[in-house]
Protein backbone atom coordinates (compact mmCIF):
# COMPACT_ATOMS: atom_id res chain seq x y z
CA UNK A 1 0.00 0.00 0.00
CA UNK A 2 2.99 2.29 -0.38
CA UNK A 3 2.02 3.70 -3.79
CA UNK A 4 0.32 7.08 -3.41
CA UNK A 5 -3.43 7.09 -3.87
CA UNK A 6 -4.33 9.48 -6.65
CA UNK A 7 -7.83 8.51 -7.64
CA UNK A 8 -10.73 7.16 -5.60
CA UNK A 9 -14.11 6.27 -7.05
CA UNK A 10 -17.17 5.90 -4.84
CA UNK A 11 -20.05 4.02 -6.44
CA UNK A 12 -23.23 5.13 -4.69
CA UNK A 13 -24.41 8.52 -3.50
CA UNK A 14 -26.55 7.45 -0.56
CA UNK A 15 -25.53 8.09 3.02
CA UNK A 16 -22.86 5.34 2.82
CA UNK A 17 -21.22 6.81 -0.29
CA UNK A 18 -21.47 10.33 1.06
CA UNK A 19 -20.00 9.37 4.43
CA UNK A 20 -17.23 7.40 2.73
CA UNK A 21 -16.32 10.44 0.63
CA UNK A 22 -16.26 12.71 3.70
CA UNK A 23 -14.23 10.16 5.65
CA UNK A 24 -11.70 9.75 2.85
CA UNK A 25 -11.03 13.49 3.07
CA UNK A 26 -10.80 13.34 6.86
CA UNK A 27 -8.32 10.49 6.54
CA UNK A 28 -6.09 12.79 4.54
CA UNK A 29 -6.91 11.78 0.97
CA UNK A 30 -6.67 14.93 -1.12
CA UNK A 31 -6.56 13.42 -4.59
CA UNK A 32 -9.18 13.07 -7.29
CA UNK A 33 -12.49 11.86 -5.87
CA UNK A 34 -15.44 10.81 -8.01
CA UNK A 35 -18.91 9.80 -6.81
CA UNK A 36 -21.28 7.95 -9.10
CA UNK A 37 -24.97 7.99 -8.17
CA UNK A 38 -27.74 6.31 -10.14
CA UNK A 39 -30.33 8.82 -8.97
CA UNK A 40 -30.26 12.35 -10.40
CA UNK A 41 -30.67 13.84 -6.91
CA UNK A 42 -28.15 15.07 -4.37
CA UNK A 43 -27.72 12.64 -1.46
CA UNK A 44 -30.72 12.66 0.86
CA UNK A 45 -31.97 11.03 4.05
CA UNK A 46 -33.73 7.81 3.11
CA UNK A 47 -35.35 7.23 6.53
CA UNK A 48 -37.34 10.45 6.08
CA UNK A 49 -39.01 9.20 2.88
CA UNK A 50 -41.48 6.92 4.65
CA UNK A 51 -41.81 9.16 7.71
CA UNK A 52 -41.98 12.97 7.61
CA UNK A 53 -41.97 13.21 3.82
CA UNK A 54 -45.21 11.23 3.54
CA UNK A 55 -46.78 13.26 6.33
CA UNK A 56 -45.58 16.86 6.14
CA UNK A 57 -48.19 19.22 4.76
CA UNK A 58 -46.47 21.61 2.41
CA UNK A 59 -42.97 20.83 3.61
CA UNK A 60 -41.23 18.51 1.19
CA UNK A 61 -37.74 19.18 2.53
CA UNK A 62 -37.54 16.71 5.42
CA UNK A 63 -35.26 14.39 3.42
CA UNK A 64 -32.78 17.09 2.42
CA UNK A 65 -29.23 16.90 3.74
CA UNK A 66 -26.77 19.78 3.98
CA UNK A 67 -24.70 20.29 0.80
CA UNK A 68 -21.73 17.95 0.44
CA UNK A 69 -18.33 19.32 1.42
CA UNK A 70 -16.07 16.55 0.07
CA UNK A 71 -15.37 18.34 -3.20
CA UNK A 72 -15.87 15.23 -5.28
CA UNK A 73 -16.73 15.18 -8.93
CA UNK A 74 -20.33 13.96 -8.80
CA UNK A 75 -21.68 11.92 -11.71
CA UNK A 76 -25.40 11.65 -11.02
CA UNK A 77 -28.17 9.87 -12.88
CA UNK A 78 -25.66 7.35 -14.18
CA UNK A 79 -25.37 3.74 -13.10
CA UNK A 80 -22.22 1.67 -12.67
CA UNK A 81 -22.58 -1.26 -15.04
CA UNK A 82 -19.37 -3.20 -14.59
CA UNK A 83 -16.14 -3.58 -12.68
CA UNK A 84 -12.77 -4.69 -14.02
CA UNK A 85 -10.82 -5.63 -10.92
CA UNK A 86 -7.56 -6.36 -12.77
CA UNK A 87 -7.48 -3.10 -14.73
CA UNK A 88 -9.07 -1.13 -11.88
CA UNK A 89 -11.89 0.33 -13.95
CA UNK A 90 -15.50 1.07 -13.13
CA UNK A 91 -17.70 1.00 -16.23
CA UNK A 92 -20.74 3.25 -16.40
CA UNK A 93 -23.94 2.69 -18.34
CA UNK A 94 -23.30 5.83 -20.40
CA UNK A 95 -20.25 4.10 -21.84
CA UNK A 96 -17.64 5.89 -19.75
CA UNK A 97 -14.99 4.07 -17.70
CA UNK A 98 -13.48 5.47 -14.52
CA UNK A 99 -10.00 4.36 -13.47
CA UNK A 100 -9.29 4.13 -9.76
CA UNK A 101 -6.53 3.39 -7.29
CA UNK A 102 -9.08 2.74 -4.54
CA UNK A 103 -12.78 1.95 -4.89
CA UNK A 104 -15.69 2.25 -2.47
CA UNK A 105 -18.71 0.15 -3.38
CA UNK A 106 -21.82 1.67 -1.83
CA UNK A 107 -24.33 0.75 -4.52
CA UNK A 108 -27.02 0.04 -1.94
CA UNK A 109 -30.06 -2.09 -2.41
CA UNK A 110 -33.41 -1.84 -4.09
CA UNK A 111 -36.95 -2.84 -3.19
CA UNK A 112 -37.70 -6.54 -3.49
CA UNK A 113 -40.69 -6.64 -5.82
CA UNK A 114 -43.44 -9.25 -5.65
CA UNK A 115 -44.39 -8.98 -9.32
CA UNK A 116 -43.55 -7.33 -12.62
CA UNK A 117 -46.87 -5.49 -12.62
CA UNK A 118 -46.51 -1.73 -13.12
CA UNK A 119 -49.33 -1.23 -10.58
CA UNK A 120 -47.06 -2.56 -7.83
CA UNK A 121 -45.56 0.51 -6.20
CA UNK A 122 -42.57 0.39 -3.90
CA UNK A 123 -40.94 3.02 -1.72
CA UNK A 124 -37.20 3.02 -1.85
CA UNK A 125 -35.99 6.20 -3.53
CA UNK A 126 -36.96 9.85 -3.45
CA UNK A 127 -38.90 9.64 -6.71
CA UNK A 128 -40.95 6.74 -5.31
CA UNK A 129 -41.80 8.78 -2.21
CA UNK A 130 -42.75 11.92 -4.11
CA UNK A 131 -44.87 9.89 -6.52
CA UNK A 132 -46.69 8.10 -3.68
CA UNK A 133 -47.20 11.41 -1.88
CA UNK A 134 -48.73 12.88 -5.01
CA UNK A 135 -51.10 9.95 -5.47
CA UNK A 136 -52.33 10.13 -1.88
CA UNK A 137 -53.79 13.59 -2.48
CA UNK A 138 -56.78 11.97 -4.22
CA UNK A 139 -57.36 9.76 -1.15
CA UNK A 140 -57.31 6.42 -2.94
CA UNK A 141 -57.96 3.21 -1.06
CA UNK A 142 -54.59 1.55 -0.42
CA UNK A 143 -53.40 -1.98 0.18
CA UNK A 144 -49.90 -2.32 1.58
CA UNK A 145 -48.25 -5.74 1.33
CA UNK A 146 -45.60 -6.21 4.02
CA UNK A 147 -45.87 -5.95 7.80
CA UNK A 148 -42.35 -4.78 8.56
CA UNK A 149 -41.39 -1.26 9.66
CA UNK A 150 -41.46 0.15 6.12
CA UNK A 151 -44.88 -1.32 5.30
CA UNK A 152 -46.26 -0.03 8.58
CA UNK A 153 -44.77 3.45 8.10
CA UNK A 154 -46.28 3.62 4.62
CA UNK A 155 -49.65 2.43 5.94
CA UNK A 156 -49.44 5.04 8.70
CA UNK A 157 -48.69 7.81 6.20
CA UNK A 158 -51.53 6.73 3.90
CA UNK A 159 -53.99 6.64 6.83
CA UNK A 160 -52.87 10.10 7.93
CA UNK A 161 -53.53 11.32 4.40
CA UNK A 162 -57.15 10.22 4.82
CA UNK A 163 -57.01 6.98 2.85
CA UNK A 164 -58.70 3.74 3.72
CA UNK A 165 -55.78 1.35 4.24
CA UNK A 166 -55.44 -2.42 4.41
CA UNK A 167 -52.14 -3.97 5.42
CA UNK A 168 -51.37 -7.56 4.41
CA UNK A 169 -48.79 -9.10 6.72
CA UNK A 170 -47.17 -12.48 7.18
CA UNK A 171 -47.87 -12.96 10.87
CA UNK A 172 -48.63 -10.03 13.15
CA UNK A 173 -47.06 -6.80 11.78
CA UNK A 174 -43.72 -5.71 13.28
CA UNK A 175 -43.26 -9.04 15.08
CA UNK A 176 -40.30 -10.23 13.02
CA UNK A 177 -38.51 -6.89 13.54
CA UNK A 178 -39.36 -6.05 17.14
CA UNK A 179 -40.67 -9.21 18.80
CA UNK A 180 -44.22 -9.84 20.05
CA UNK A 181 -44.30 -7.41 22.98
CA UNK A 182 -43.45 -4.24 21.08
CA UNK A 183 -45.29 -5.45 17.97
CA UNK A 184 -48.43 -5.62 20.11
CA UNK A 185 -48.01 -1.96 21.07
CA UNK A 186 -47.75 -0.90 17.42
CA UNK A 187 -50.59 -3.10 16.22
CA UNK A 188 -52.92 -1.68 18.89
CA UNK A 189 -52.01 1.88 17.85
CA UNK A 190 -52.54 1.00 14.18
CA UNK A 191 -55.95 -0.59 14.80
CA UNK A 192 -56.99 2.39 16.95
CA UNK A 193 -56.25 4.69 14.03
CA UNK A 194 -58.35 2.61 11.67
CA UNK A 195 -55.88 0.33 9.88
CA UNK A 196 -57.31 -2.94 8.59
CA UNK A 197 -54.80 -5.73 9.14
CA UNK A 198 -55.02 -8.99 7.18
CA UNK A 199 -52.69 -11.76 8.24
CA UNK A 200 -51.75 -14.17 5.52
CA UNK A 201 -49.02 -16.54 4.49
CA UNK A 202 -47.05 -15.44 1.44
CA UNK A 203 -49.39 -13.24 -0.59
CA UNK A 204 -48.99 -12.79 -4.34
CA UNK A 205 -50.04 -10.11 -6.77
CA UNK A 206 -52.01 -10.78 -9.93
CA UNK A 207 -53.43 -8.87 -12.83
CA UNK A 208 -57.17 -8.37 -12.57
CA UNK A 209 -59.26 -6.41 -15.03
CA UNK A 210 -57.39 -3.22 -15.77
CA UNK A 211 -55.40 -3.28 -12.53
CA UNK A 212 -53.78 -5.54 -10.00
CA UNK A 213 -54.88 -7.18 -6.78
CA UNK A 214 -53.47 -9.13 -3.86
CA UNK A 215 -54.21 -12.83 -3.53
CA UNK A 216 -53.79 -14.24 -0.04
CA UNK A 217 -52.54 -17.75 0.58
CA UNK A 218 -56.09 -18.95 1.32
CA UNK A 219 -57.28 -17.66 -2.05
CA UNK A 220 -59.07 -14.58 -0.72
CA UNK A 221 -58.35 -11.36 -2.59
CA UNK A 222 -57.76 -7.77 -1.48
CA UNK A 223 -58.34 -4.97 -3.96
CA UNK A 224 -57.64 -1.26 -3.65
CA UNK A 225 -57.00 1.75 -5.87
CA UNK A 226 -53.33 1.72 -4.93
CA UNK A 227 -51.08 -1.27 -4.28
CA UNK A 228 -47.81 -0.74 -2.44
CA UNK A 229 -45.42 -3.52 -1.49
CA UNK A 230 -42.74 -3.38 1.20
CA UNK A 231 -41.18 -6.81 1.09
CA UNK A 232 -37.57 -6.16 1.93
CA UNK A 233 -34.58 -5.20 -0.18
CA UNK A 234 -32.15 -6.80 -2.62
CA UNK A 235 -28.48 -5.72 -2.72
CA UNK A 236 -27.41 -4.07 -5.97
CA UNK A 237 -24.60 -6.40 -7.01
CA UNK A 238 -25.55 -7.21 -10.62
CA UNK A 239 -22.93 -4.79 -11.95
CA UNK A 240 -20.29 -6.94 -10.22
CA UNK A 241 -21.39 -10.08 -12.11
CA UNK A 242 -18.09 -10.34 -14.01
CA UNK A 243 -16.10 -10.39 -10.78
CA UNK A 244 -16.05 -13.06 -8.10
CA UNK A 245 -16.74 -10.50 -5.39
CA UNK A 246 -20.47 -10.64 -4.80
CA UNK A 247 -22.52 -13.44 -3.29
CA UNK A 248 -26.29 -13.69 -3.18
CA UNK A 249 -26.37 -12.20 0.31
CA UNK A 250 -24.46 -9.10 -0.72
CA UNK A 251 -20.82 -8.18 -0.87
CA UNK A 252 -18.76 -9.80 1.89
CA UNK A 253 -16.35 -7.46 3.61
CA UNK A 254 -13.91 -7.92 6.47
CA UNK A 255 -14.15 -6.20 9.84
CA UNK A 256 -12.69 -3.04 8.27
CA UNK A 257 -15.09 -3.00 5.35
CA UNK A 258 -12.52 -4.23 2.84
CA UNK A 259 -13.29 -6.65 0.01
CA UNK A 260 -9.70 -6.52 -1.24
CA UNK A 261 -6.91 -4.18 -0.16
CA UNK A 262 -7.94 -1.61 -2.76
CA UNK A 263 -11.72 -2.15 -2.66
CA UNK A 264 -14.04 -1.35 0.23
CA UNK A 265 -17.80 -1.73 0.52
CA UNK A 266 -20.27 -0.13 2.89
CA UNK A 267 -23.97 0.36 3.45
CA UNK A 268 -26.92 -1.73 2.35
CA UNK A 269 -24.87 -3.69 -0.20
CA UNK A 270 -22.25 -4.91 2.28
CA UNK A 271 -22.42 -8.00 4.46
CA UNK A 272 -20.04 -7.54 7.37
CA UNK A 273 -18.87 -10.04 9.99
CA UNK A 274 -21.06 -10.38 13.06
CA UNK A 275 -21.31 -13.04 15.77
CA UNK A 276 -24.04 -14.78 13.76
CA UNK A 277 -22.03 -14.72 10.49
CA UNK A 278 -21.80 -12.18 7.67
CA UNK A 279 -24.92 -10.07 7.49
CA UNK A 280 -26.30 -6.96 5.90
CA UNK A 281 -27.74 -4.39 8.29
CA UNK A 282 -29.59 -1.94 6.03
CA UNK A 283 -30.01 0.87 8.55
CA UNK A 284 -28.96 4.53 8.55
CA UNK A 285 -26.41 4.42 11.37
CA UNK A 286 -25.09 1.08 10.13
CA UNK A 287 -24.31 2.64 6.73
CA UNK A 288 -22.54 5.56 8.39
CA UNK A 289 -20.43 3.48 10.77
CA UNK A 290 -19.46 1.05 8.02
CA UNK A 291 -18.54 3.86 5.62
CA UNK A 292 -16.30 5.61 8.15
CA UNK A 293 -14.31 2.47 8.88
CA UNK A 294 -14.15 1.38 5.23
CA UNK A 295 -12.89 4.75 4.00
CA UNK A 296 -10.25 4.94 6.73
CA UNK A 297 -9.15 1.38 5.95
CA UNK A 298 -8.66 2.20 2.26
CA UNK A 299 -6.27 4.99 3.19
CA UNK A 300 -4.61 3.60 6.32
CA UNK A 301 -5.07 -0.17 6.02
CA UNK A 302 -4.68 -2.28 9.15
CA UNK A 303 -4.05 0.71 11.41
CA UNK A 304 -7.78 1.36 11.21
CA UNK A 305 -9.73 0.06 14.20
CA UNK A 306 -12.25 -2.55 13.05
CA UNK A 307 -15.99 -1.88 12.99
CA UNK A 308 -17.65 -2.15 16.37
CA UNK A 309 -21.26 -1.78 15.55
CA UNK A 310 -24.28 -1.79 17.79
CA UNK A 311 -27.52 -1.45 15.83
CA UNK A 312 -29.64 1.68 16.22
CA UNK A 313 -33.16 1.50 14.86
CA UNK A 314 -36.01 3.94 14.96
CA UNK A 315 -39.50 4.15 13.56
CA UNK A 316 -42.38 6.61 13.59
CA UNK A 317 -45.85 5.33 12.87
CA UNK A 318 -49.44 5.66 14.07
CA UNK A 319 -48.46 8.43 16.47
CA UNK A 320 -45.76 6.34 18.15
CA UNK A 321 -42.04 6.99 18.11
CA UNK A 322 -39.64 4.18 18.94
CA UNK A 323 -35.87 4.21 19.28
CA UNK A 324 -33.95 1.03 19.96
CA UNK A 325 -30.32 0.17 20.59
CA UNK A 326 -29.15 -3.45 20.45
CA UNK A 327 -30.16 -6.57 18.57
CA UNK A 328 -33.85 -6.83 17.77
CA UNK A 329 -36.24 -8.65 18.02
CA UNK A 330 -36.74 -9.01 21.76
CA UNK A 331 -38.75 -11.67 23.49
CA UNK A 332 -40.77 -11.60 26.69
CA UNK A 333 -41.78 -8.57 28.73
CA UNK A 334 -39.31 -5.73 29.37
CA UNK A 335 -37.94 -4.29 32.56
CA UNK A 336 -39.41 -0.77 32.71
CA UNK A 337 -36.70 1.75 33.54
CA UNK A 338 -39.07 4.71 33.23
CA UNK A 339 -42.81 4.83 32.60
CA UNK A 340 -44.96 1.77 32.10
CA UNK A 341 -47.27 -0.06 29.70
CA UNK A 342 -49.60 2.15 27.69
CA UNK A 343 -47.55 5.35 27.89
CA UNK A 344 -44.13 6.85 27.26
CA UNK A 345 -41.55 4.39 28.48
CA UNK A 346 -37.92 3.45 28.66
CA UNK A 347 -37.51 -0.32 28.55
CA UNK A 348 -34.74 -2.87 28.68
CA UNK A 349 -34.42 -6.49 27.62
CA UNK A 350 -31.55 -8.93 28.09
CA UNK A 351 -30.66 -11.58 25.52
CA UNK A 352 -29.47 -15.03 26.52
CA UNK A 353 -25.91 -14.13 25.41
CA UNK A 354 -25.79 -11.31 27.96
CA UNK A 355 -26.22 -8.46 25.47
CA UNK A 356 -28.93 -5.93 26.16
CA UNK A 357 -31.51 -3.97 24.21
CA UNK A 358 -32.75 -0.55 25.31
CA UNK A 359 -35.94 0.85 23.83
CA UNK A 360 -37.43 4.33 24.18
CA UNK A 361 -41.10 4.56 23.27
CA UNK A 362 -42.43 8.11 22.92
CA UNK A 363 -39.58 9.00 25.23
CA UNK A 364 -36.98 11.59 24.26
CA UNK A 365 -33.53 10.29 25.09
CA UNK A 366 -30.16 10.79 23.44
CA UNK A 367 -28.62 7.74 21.80
CA UNK A 368 -25.50 7.77 23.97
CA UNK A 369 -27.72 7.35 27.04
CA UNK A 370 -29.77 4.68 25.34
CA UNK A 371 -26.52 2.85 24.50
CA UNK A 372 -25.35 3.01 28.08
CA UNK A 373 -28.70 1.69 29.23
CA UNK A 374 -28.48 -1.23 26.78
CA UNK A 375 -25.12 -2.18 28.28
CA UNK A 376 -26.16 -1.76 31.92
CA UNK A 377 -26.81 -4.96 33.87
CA UNK A 378 -30.51 -5.80 34.10
CA UNK B 1 -17.65 29.25 11.42
CA UNK B 2 -20.74 28.56 13.43
CA UNK B 3 -22.94 25.55 14.22
CA UNK B 4 -26.64 26.22 13.76
CA UNK B 5 -29.46 24.01 15.05
CA UNK B 6 -32.86 23.93 13.40
CA UNK B 7 -34.86 23.28 16.58
CA UNK B 8 -38.19 22.28 15.00
CA UNK B 9 -36.42 19.61 12.94
CA UNK B 10 -34.37 18.11 15.78
CA UNK B 11 -35.87 14.83 16.96
CA UNK B 12 -33.32 14.25 19.68
CA UNK B 13 -31.66 11.18 18.18
CA UNK B 14 -28.36 12.37 19.58
CA UNK B 15 -26.20 10.81 16.89
CA UNK B 16 -24.50 14.21 16.66
CA UNK B 17 -23.40 13.96 20.29
CA UNK B 18 -21.88 10.60 19.50
CA UNK B 19 -20.01 12.06 16.53
CA UNK B 20 -18.83 15.24 18.24
CA UNK B 21 -19.13 15.03 22.04
CA UNK B 22 -16.62 17.90 22.34
CA UNK B 23 -19.03 20.27 20.63
CA UNK B 24 -22.54 19.30 21.69
CA UNK B 25 -24.66 17.14 23.95
CA UNK B 26 -28.29 16.44 24.68
CA UNK B 27 -29.53 17.51 28.09
CA UNK B 28 -31.70 15.42 30.41
CA UNK B 29 -34.81 16.41 28.46
CA UNK B 30 -33.22 15.31 25.20
CA UNK B 31 -32.76 18.90 23.98
CA UNK B 32 -29.61 19.60 22.02
CA UNK B 33 -27.14 21.92 23.73
CA UNK B 34 -24.28 23.40 21.73
CA UNK B 35 -21.31 23.55 24.07
CA UNK B 36 -19.46 25.55 21.45
CA UNK B 37 -21.32 27.47 18.81
CA UNK B 38 -18.40 29.32 17.27
CA UNK B 39 -15.82 26.89 15.97
CA UNK B 40 -12.35 27.26 14.54
CA UNK B 41 -10.83 25.65 11.46
CA UNK B 42 -9.56 22.70 13.49
CA UNK B 43 -13.02 21.67 14.65
CA UNK B 44 -14.74 21.87 11.27
CA UNK B 45 -14.24 18.17 10.39
CA UNK B 46 -15.76 17.23 13.75
CA UNK B 47 -18.69 19.60 13.27
CA UNK B 48 -19.22 18.28 9.75
CA UNK B 49 -19.29 14.73 11.10
CA UNK B 50 -22.07 15.75 13.48
CA UNK B 51 -23.96 17.48 10.68
CA UNK B 52 -23.65 14.47 8.40
CA UNK B 53 -24.89 11.89 10.88
CA UNK B 54 -28.19 13.67 11.60
CA UNK B 55 -30.97 11.75 9.85
CA UNK B 56 -33.26 14.78 9.91
CA UNK B 57 -30.61 17.31 8.86
CA UNK B 58 -31.23 19.56 11.84
CA UNK B 59 -27.63 20.85 11.98
CA UNK B 60 -25.66 23.09 9.73
CA UNK B 61 -22.19 24.62 9.76
CA UNK B 62 -22.13 28.06 8.23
Amino acid sequence: MSTPIKRVVVVGNGIAGLTAADSLRESGFDGELTIVGDEPHAAYSRPALSKALLLDGDDVSSHELPPATHGADEILGVRASGLDVERRLVRLDDGAALPYDRLVIASGSRARRLSDLPEELTLRGLDDALSLRGRLAARPSVVVVGGGPLGMEIASGCLAAGCEVTLVSEGLPMTARLGPYLAGVFVRAALDRGLTIVESGAARLERHGGGARVVLNDGAVVEADLLVSAAGDVPNTEWLADTDLATEGGLRVDARGLVRPEIAAAGDVAAFPSPGGARRVPLWSSAIEQAKVAAAALVRGDETPPLRFQPYFWTEQFGLNLKAVGDLPVHGAPAYVEGGPGGPALMRWSHADGSGVAVALDYRIPIPRLRRLSRAGA
Amino acid sequence: MKIVVNRPRCEGHGLCEEAAPQLMHLDDDGELVLDREEIGEADIPLANAAVRVCPVAALRVE
